[in-house]
Protein backbone atom coordinates (compact mmCIF):
# COMPACT_ATOMS: atom_id res chain seq x y z
CA UNK A 1 0.00 0.00 0.00
CA UNK A 2 1.24 3.41 -0.93
CA UNK A 3 1.86 6.04 1.63
CA UNK A 4 -0.49 8.94 1.17
CA UNK A 5 1.84 11.84 0.52
CA UNK A 6 -0.73 14.53 -0.07
CA UNK A 7 -2.81 16.21 2.56
CA UNK A 8 -6.56 16.35 2.20
CA UNK A 9 -6.31 20.08 1.69
CA UNK A 10 -3.79 19.70 -1.15
CA UNK A 11 -5.89 17.05 -2.88
CA UNK A 12 -9.05 19.14 -2.69
CA UNK A 13 -7.24 22.09 -4.22
CA UNK A 14 -5.78 19.96 -7.01
CA UNK A 15 -9.20 18.44 -7.66
CA UNK A 16 -10.71 21.89 -7.95
CA UNK A 17 -8.01 22.82 -10.45
CA UNK A 18 -8.88 19.70 -12.47
CA UNK A 19 -12.56 20.64 -12.39
CA UNK A 20 -11.95 24.12 -13.76
CA UNK A 21 -9.43 22.77 -16.24
CA UNK A 22 -12.12 20.45 -17.63
CA UNK A 23 -14.76 23.19 -17.68
CA UNK A 24 -12.30 25.27 -19.73
CA UNK A 25 -11.87 22.43 -22.25
CA UNK A 26 -15.64 22.44 -22.67
CA UNK A 27 -16.00 26.20 -23.15
CA UNK A 28 -12.96 26.10 -25.45
CA UNK A 29 -14.57 23.53 -27.74
CA UNK A 30 -17.94 25.30 -27.65
CA UNK A 31 -16.34 28.65 -28.48
CA UNK A 32 -14.42 27.16 -31.40
CA UNK A 33 -17.77 26.76 -33.15
CA UNK A 34 -19.58 29.69 -31.49
CA UNK A 35 -16.95 32.44 -31.38
CA UNK A 36 -19.49 35.26 -30.98
CA UNK A 37 -21.49 33.72 -28.13
CA UNK A 38 -21.05 36.34 -25.46
CA UNK A 39 -22.63 34.31 -22.69
CA UNK A 40 -20.20 31.47 -23.40
CA UNK A 41 -17.31 33.91 -23.47
CA UNK A 42 -18.36 35.30 -20.11
CA UNK A 43 -18.53 31.80 -18.72
CA UNK A 44 -15.14 30.92 -20.17
CA UNK A 45 -13.55 34.06 -18.78
CA UNK A 46 -14.93 33.45 -15.31
CA UNK A 47 -13.58 29.88 -15.38
CA UNK A 48 -10.26 31.18 -16.68
CA UNK A 49 -9.93 33.69 -13.89
CA UNK A 50 -10.80 31.13 -11.22
CA UNK A 51 -8.45 28.55 -12.78
CA UNK A 52 -5.51 30.94 -12.78
CA UNK A 53 -6.19 31.98 -9.20
CA UNK A 54 -6.33 28.34 -8.10
CA UNK A 55 -3.11 27.52 -9.98
CA UNK A 56 -1.25 30.41 -8.38
CA UNK A 57 -2.55 29.47 -4.96
CA UNK A 58 -1.57 25.82 -5.42
CA UNK A 59 1.88 26.60 -6.78
CA UNK A 60 2.61 29.10 -4.02
CA UNK A 61 1.74 26.48 -1.42
CA UNK A 62 2.92 23.19 -2.92
CA UNK A 63 5.33 23.91 -5.77
CA UNK A 64 5.08 24.15 -9.55
CA UNK A 65 2.44 22.31 -11.57
CA UNK A 66 3.84 23.77 -14.79
CA UNK A 67 7.36 23.34 -16.10
CA UNK A 68 7.10 26.88 -17.47
CA UNK A 69 7.21 28.30 -13.93
CA UNK A 70 10.34 29.60 -12.27
CA UNK A 71 12.05 27.45 -9.67
CA UNK A 72 14.54 27.79 -6.84
CA UNK A 73 17.43 25.35 -6.49
CA UNK A 74 17.02 22.42 -6.74
CA UNK A 75 14.61 22.20 -9.68
CA UNK A 76 11.23 21.81 -7.96
CA UNK A 77 9.12 20.46 -10.82
CA UNK A 78 10.28 16.88 -10.19
CA UNK A 79 9.14 16.84 -6.56
CA UNK A 80 6.59 14.26 -5.44
CA UNK A 81 3.90 13.30 -5.89
CA UNK A 82 3.73 12.00 -9.45
CA UNK A 83 0.21 12.03 -10.87
CA UNK A 84 -0.17 8.26 -10.55
CA UNK A 85 0.76 8.38 -6.87
CA UNK A 86 -2.29 10.43 -5.96
CA UNK A 87 -5.22 8.46 -4.59
CA UNK A 88 -8.34 10.54 -5.13
CA UNK A 89 -10.50 7.74 -3.75
CA UNK A 90 -9.23 8.69 -0.33
CA UNK A 91 -9.79 12.34 0.33
CA UNK B 1 -17.26 -6.73 -57.21
CA UNK B 2 -19.06 -3.44 -57.07
CA UNK B 3 -19.50 -3.10 -60.82
CA UNK B 4 -23.23 -2.78 -60.68
CA UNK B 5 -23.29 -0.71 -57.50
CA UNK B 6 -23.86 2.65 -59.18
CA UNK B 7 -26.33 1.17 -61.60
CA UNK B 8 -28.40 -0.34 -58.84
CA UNK B 9 -28.52 2.91 -56.91
CA UNK B 10 -29.10 5.21 -59.82
CA UNK B 11 -31.25 8.12 -58.79
CA UNK B 12 -30.84 7.46 -55.09
CA UNK B 13 -28.99 9.61 -52.58
CA UNK B 14 -26.24 8.32 -50.38
CA UNK B 15 -26.77 8.77 -46.63
CA UNK B 16 -26.31 12.27 -45.28
CA UNK B 17 -25.47 13.07 -41.72
CA UNK B 18 -26.46 16.21 -39.92
CA UNK B 19 -25.80 17.62 -36.47
CA UNK B 20 -28.05 20.30 -35.01
CA UNK B 21 -26.16 23.41 -33.94
CA UNK B 22 -25.71 23.50 -30.19
CA UNK B 23 -27.04 26.49 -28.27
CA UNK B 24 -25.81 27.43 -24.85
CA UNK B 25 -28.24 26.52 -22.11
CA UNK B 26 -27.72 25.96 -18.41
CA UNK B 27 -24.39 24.37 -17.53
CA UNK B 28 -23.28 21.99 -14.78
CA UNK B 29 -20.97 23.46 -12.19
CA UNK B 30 -17.33 22.44 -12.84
CA UNK B 31 -17.35 19.74 -10.15
CA UNK B 32 -20.42 18.02 -11.55
CA UNK B 33 -19.14 18.50 -15.12
CA UNK B 34 -15.89 16.65 -14.44
CA UNK B 35 -17.76 13.74 -12.87
CA UNK B 36 -20.29 13.54 -15.71
CA UNK B 37 -17.80 14.09 -18.51
CA UNK B 38 -19.57 17.11 -19.97
CA UNK B 39 -20.33 20.69 -19.00
CA UNK B 40 -23.57 20.64 -20.94
CA UNK B 41 -26.65 18.90 -19.48
CA UNK B 42 -28.11 18.39 -22.97
CA UNK B 43 -25.04 16.33 -23.88
CA UNK B 44 -25.13 14.15 -20.79
CA UNK B 45 -26.32 10.82 -22.13
CA UNK B 46 -24.90 8.00 -20.03
CA UNK B 47 -25.24 4.41 -21.21
CA UNK B 48 -27.48 2.33 -18.99
CA UNK B 49 -26.14 -0.94 -17.75
CA UNK B 50 -28.32 -3.78 -18.99
CA UNK B 51 -26.86 -6.65 -17.02
CA UNK B 52 -23.84 -8.83 -16.74
CA UNK B 53 -23.01 -11.67 -19.08
CA UNK B 54 -21.64 -15.05 -18.06
CA UNK B 55 -18.03 -14.05 -18.65
CA UNK B 56 -18.24 -11.19 -16.22
CA UNK B 57 -18.38 -8.52 -18.90
CA UNK B 58 -21.06 -5.91 -18.93
CA UNK B 59 -23.51 -4.97 -21.63
CA UNK B 60 -24.42 -1.39 -22.19
CA UNK B 61 -27.25 -0.13 -24.35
Amino acid sequence: MEVDIMSREQKLLLLEIMEYSFALVETNLYLDTHPYDERALKLHNSYSQKYNELLSLYEAKYGPLRYTQMSGCPWAYINDPWPWEIDFNVI
Amino acid sequence: MNYDYWDRNKGMQLARAYVPFQRLNEVFDPKEALMKGTLFPELYMPYKRRGEDLNGGRYYE
